[in-house]
């Protein structure tokens, strides 16, 4: 029995090495990183990445003929079809709920955390279909896919800002590329999307890592979200990466008073086989630089301070668990209140009325030295800036250049969003306050959502720090709520008949004024009298 | 304080004024006010009714339900060889009693002797030659004539041939409907991979070249396929198998129709609207393994693959105690896609030849052209009948519903399959290709125009609905304008009454 997995291992590992078969030879990689956080909260990052061998984006200018067939192995169908159907060459998909704590939690693994759905994807140019017809297309086929209102990031919502979007893999320089971004705040993540999502996978959430995607914990969990990332590596092929982030509190219940946790208490699960086509399949804990704490079982390896579990070669049923022997310090925690990032932010919108608001953005620069950031805001129309009002001050006092290298899209009403994107340069250990007018808009009565009242989520500002020369992370701010002037949607007919009668009042008065006939009456003035 | 001066009958004080006298007043002007709000009512009116009318644009109704009351016959013509015309009338005769008996509705069958028969390539003639068995190449027949009673043999045969559907009055509907385009989707299913006993890929494209693309050539004038293939490890099923006591386990024929876990398996996405063919190898797992089929009556079948009529076919596929390599072995691509072949040819229609038939063995093609020939009649056949009733059940529909709006692609659709079905008729005689290239045409306009998205437009907001929200405004405007006028016309024609008595 314990001999089998070494063996399974051998012949994965032969049929890697020897490719014995015609077509594209797929790999496929899954890994868990847990890590307990400081404020005693667990960060786990699932990814599941499948690599086709050799495989490379459909060249636009053939979109309109027959598609060569298409032989997956361990690549999705669903979603291989997708991307061949309208020749996209890099695809990024995030659904999150919650906000991200970033100077509690730290920067995320996968860096798209933005609060709802995201969706962005580079798309050659060329050939018979237009890139805005694809990106249409692709937005209401992966809609069908993850059963998700993606359909509903359209052309109001979509913009193309390039320099905080660059490709992640590589772009084939046959045709010249455009990116289409949109984002809806609105759009919630639930156990629906996870179901379709898990069958991307090839095998599905049944052994492997992927047991432990237990949709009644990880949506449970404070900060949750899945991503579909499909990239082009010029030299190596197509790679898909389906991830899963969440962060789990099991100091939640009043009771608990240690941070104790284990796959049992985060997932309900624990993994009891190994996925039989996974080359290879890591689960990794960060483990804590100082205090003391127990860690079972034994990890397969230690590398950079982190224990490396292969799923392959543990014994299993592989019940994770770490535990301390000492009470959870929450004083402690809270007073160690020095950010993780080098970045704080903050995003206000403050609405004296139903026609004009004032939004305030905040960035907090914890660093020694002064650091330049891009600032994204990509604004629904809903809400359109007077960028003449636009005024930065560092602690209180303005400054004129703080704000540089302006490039603006303005909104057009009832069919494009605005792009403002700005370079901030923030003074070291300071906080620089962006402040600007914005006018609310008033809608006609069919644009309102089902539920008006609640009012219009707007999509997270990106931040993007400009001095870390390599892959600088993207940093979201959570979204926030405009509040639109909302006619009385409970009786419409009534306003109508009650509008019409008014009206012809006011018409049936005029006209008997102008038409009516004055004539003499003569009155004796002895009657009268 | 002066009492108010009055004033003398017909005279007024300096101060007021005769209202007759201003210009306000004047009839001509009044007249005119009103006149002026008639006419932009009757001016308005046409803009009105143009704009919230519903565009019908008329339909051929008259050219449409003579196209549909028309029968359409097929010709076919076999040329019996024979140096005396002996079989050939006694031939004819009984195929006529085939015809008289309604089995061959939609076909005529022309028997015609000659000493020397013309070898053609159209799918209209066919040529029965004397021979020792009974034996088909190309559009040819050998067939031993012996005495009367080989006519008899012979007329089935034929029958056999040219419309098997109709001979064996093919109620089981296996095949799918008729589409110019299919997506073929091979699934390799493990039930559970994990449990050992997977097969973790297969060589599908050398095996699609081997068993699939010789049907799918054949086949090319009719359809156009789109091929994917996909491997699940994880494919579970949605009920118990049942065990037997020999340690097989097995699928009772209600397990079979209930055997796709659609909500566990994704077989292929949605995302086009090509219709899909299935082809499914499904590898038990180490616990359910090896799974079989039980007949009706409680036997194990000897056939481990099954169709789902219109929806695809199934192969159930045990790996043998043997097999090491986590890939498909050479008797498992065999075993897999030779069932998978003969499952995507009844799928497709393809008809079997009759079983006492030989084929020329020089002829390679995997389909005969006899079958070819009766694939197309079938399809023609089909296709006109599903024409003729879309078309019909269309004007039934459009003479029903008022507020259907009729637009320009509608209409042209319509018209579309009316000459479409007008030229199946003309070109019946001298080509089945392009005949039955026709009937499909027809088919797809007139399905594209019953389906046609914008004759739902203004069915959910009728006209009751919008009078209903204009009434207050208009009914209660028009009341005012309606009385002046009618007053302005008494008041008119009074005056003229004066004058002219006066």
């Amino acid at each position: 029995m314990v001999l089998l997995p070494r063996l399974y291992l051998a012949l994965i590992v032969l049929g890697a090495s020897i490719p014995c078969r015609a077509g594209l030879s797929e790999y496929f990689n899954e890994k868990l990183t847990l890590t307990p956080l400081r404020d005693g909260k667990v960060a786990s990052t699932f990814s599941f990445s499948t690599l086709l061998k050799g495989g490379s984006p459909r060249d636009p200018s053939q979109l309109g003929e027959d598609d060569e067939s298409q032989h997956y192995t361990l690549f999705p169908l669903g979603l291989g079809q997708i991307l061949r159907e309208y020749g996209v060459a890099e695809l990024h998909l995030s659904l999150n709920a919650g906000k991200w704590n970033y100077d509690r939690w730290g920067y995320p693994l996968e860096p798209g955390v933005g609060t709802g759905a995201e969706l962005w994807a580079w798309l050659g140019d060329g050939g018979v279909r237009s890139v805005d017809d694809r990106w249409k297309g692709l937005r209401s086929a992966l809609a069908g896919l993850f059963c998700s209102s993606l359909s509903r990031l359209d052309e109001h919502r979509t913009t193309s800002p390039a320099e905080t979007f660059k490709p992640e893999g590589s772009l084939p320089e046959t045709s010249h590329h455009q990116l289409r971004h949109a984002s809806l705040p609105s759009e919630n993540v639930c156990t629906e999307n996870l179901t379709p999502f898990l069958k991307l996978l090839p095998c599905k959430g049944l052994s492997g890592i992927a047991t432990l995607l237990n949709p009644h914990k990880l949506f449970d969990a404070n900060w949750h979200g899945l991503g579909v990332h499909v990239l082009w590596h010029k030299d190596e092929g197509v790679e898909v990466r389906l991830t899963f982030q969440g962060i789990f509190d099991p100091l939640r219940s009043a009771y608990v008073r240690k941070q104790d946790w284990s796959f049992e208490s985060l997932f309900a699960r624990k993994i009891e086989k190994a996925c039989p086509v996974a080359n290879s399949s890591e689960i990794l804990v960060t483990l804590p630089q100082t205090g003391e704490y127990s860690i079972s079982p034994e990890p397969t390896s230690i590398r950079n301070s982190m224990a490396v579990y292969d799923t392959k070669l543990v014994q299993k049923p592989l019940n994770l668990a770490m535990s301390w022997p000492h009470d959870f310090d929450h004083l402690a925690a809270s007073s160690t209140r020095e950010p993780l990032t080098s970045l704080s932010l903050q995003r206000t919108l403050r609405e004296s009325s139903q026609l004009d608001g004032h939004l305030t953005v905040s960035l907090t620069n914890h660093k020694d030295t002064s650091t330049d950031v891009l600032y994204l805001e990509t604004m629904p129309w809903i809400v359109q800036f007077y960028l003449h009002t636009l005024v930065a001050t560092v602690e209180g006092r303005v400054k004129v250049d703080a704000v540089s290298n302006i490039s603006y899209i303005p909104a057009i009403p009832h069919s494009r969003p605005t792009t403002f994107q700005a370079v901030l340069s923030i003074p070291p250990n300071s906080t620089l306050q962006l402040t600007m007018d914005v006018s609310k808009a008033f809608l006609r009565y069919t644009e309102h959502p089902p539920d008006a009242q609640r009012g219009w989520d707007l999509p997270p500002a990106i931040i993007m720090p400009l001095d870390d020369k390599l892959n600088s992370p993207r940093l979201y701010t959570p979204n926030i709520l405009v509040d639109l002037a909302t006619p009385d949607f409970s009786m419409p007919y009534n306003v109508i008949i009650f509008t019409c009668t008014v009206i012809s009042f006011i018409f049936g008065s005029i006209f008997n004024l102008m038409t009516r006939k004055f004539v003499i009456v003569q009155m004796d003035p002895k009657e009268s009298k | 304080m002066n009492p108010p001066a009055v004033p003398e009958t017909g005279n007024l004080p300096a101060s007021l004024r005769d209202p007759s006298t201003l210009f306000f007043q004047y009839d001509s002007v009044r007249r005119s006010i009103i006149a002026a709000y008639w006419v932009a009512i009757l001016l308005a009116t046409p803009l009105w009714w143009y704009t919230t009318s519903i565009e019908r644009l008329p339909l051929p109704i008259s050219q449409a339900s003579q196209e549909i009351s028309r029968p359409l016959q097929l010709p076919v013509n076999v040329c019996l060889q024979e140096s005396k015309p002996i079989f050939a009338p006694l031939l004819q005769v009984s195929l006529d009693r085939f015809t008289s008996s309604r089995i061959l509705e939609g076909v005529q069958i022309h028997i015609t002797g000659s000493a020397k028969c013309e070898t053609t390539s159209s799918g209209n003639s066919y040529i029965v030659k004397p021979g020792q068995t009974k034996l088909i190449s190309g559009r040819a027949l050998e067939f031993p004539m012996r005495d009367a009673r080989s006519v008899e043999d012979l007329t089935s045969t034929l029958v056999n041939l040219i419309v098997p559907h109709l001979a064996h009055n093919d109620k089981s509907n296996r095949a799918v409907q008729f589409a110019s385009r299919y997506r073929l989707a091979f699934s390799l299913l493990n039930e559970d991979a994990s449990s050992g006993s997977g097969v973790m890929g297969w060589n599908v494209e050398h095996a699609l070249t081997r068993y699939i693309t010789p049907i799918l050539d054949r086949v090319s004038h009719l359809h156009n396929f789109t091929i994917e293939s996909q491997v699940q490890f994880h494919a579970p099923l949605a009920f118990d198998v049942q065990r037997l006591g020999n340690g097989e386990h097995s699928l009772s024929y209600e397990d079979l129709t209930v055997f796709v876990n659609s909500a566990e398996w994704t077989l292929s996405s949605s995302f086009s609207n090509e219709p899909v063919i299935h082809l499914v190898a499904f590898v038990p797992s180490s616990d359910h393994s090896p799974l079989r089929i039980l007949e009706a009556d409680g036997t194990i079948s000897n056939s481990n693959a099954f169709i789902l009529p219109q929806w695809g076919g199934i192969v159930l596929y045990n790996p043998s105690e043997g097999e090491t390599s986590k890939q498909l072995s050479s008797r498992g691509f065999q075993d897999v896609f030779g069932s998978f072949a003969n499952q995507l040819l009844s799928l497709l229609g393809v008809p079997n030849l009759p079983a006492e038939i030989q084929r020329d063995p020089r002829d390679r093609n995997t389909i005969s052209d006899w079958q070819l020939d009766a694939l197309l009649r079938r399809r023609t056949l089909e296709a006109v009948a599903g024409t003729k009733e879309t078309l019909g059940s269309f004007i039934k529909l459009v003479d029903q519903i008022d507020n259907m709006p009729i637009g320009p692609s509608v209409r042209d659709d319509v018209q579309v399959a009316l000459s479409s079905l007008n030229k199946v008729y003309d070109l019946a005689s001298t080509s089945l290709f392009q005949t039955f290239t026709s009937s499909a045409s027809a088919f797809d306009s007139s399905s594209r125009a019953f389906f046609n998205p914008g004759m739902l437009a203004l069915l959910y907001f009728p006209a009751e609905h919008k009078y209903a929200v204009y009434t207050p405004l208009f009914a209660t405007s028009m009341i005012p304008l309606a009385i002046a006028a009618l007053r302005e016309f008494k008041i008119w024609k009074q005056q003229r009454k004066q004058t002219n008595n006066g």
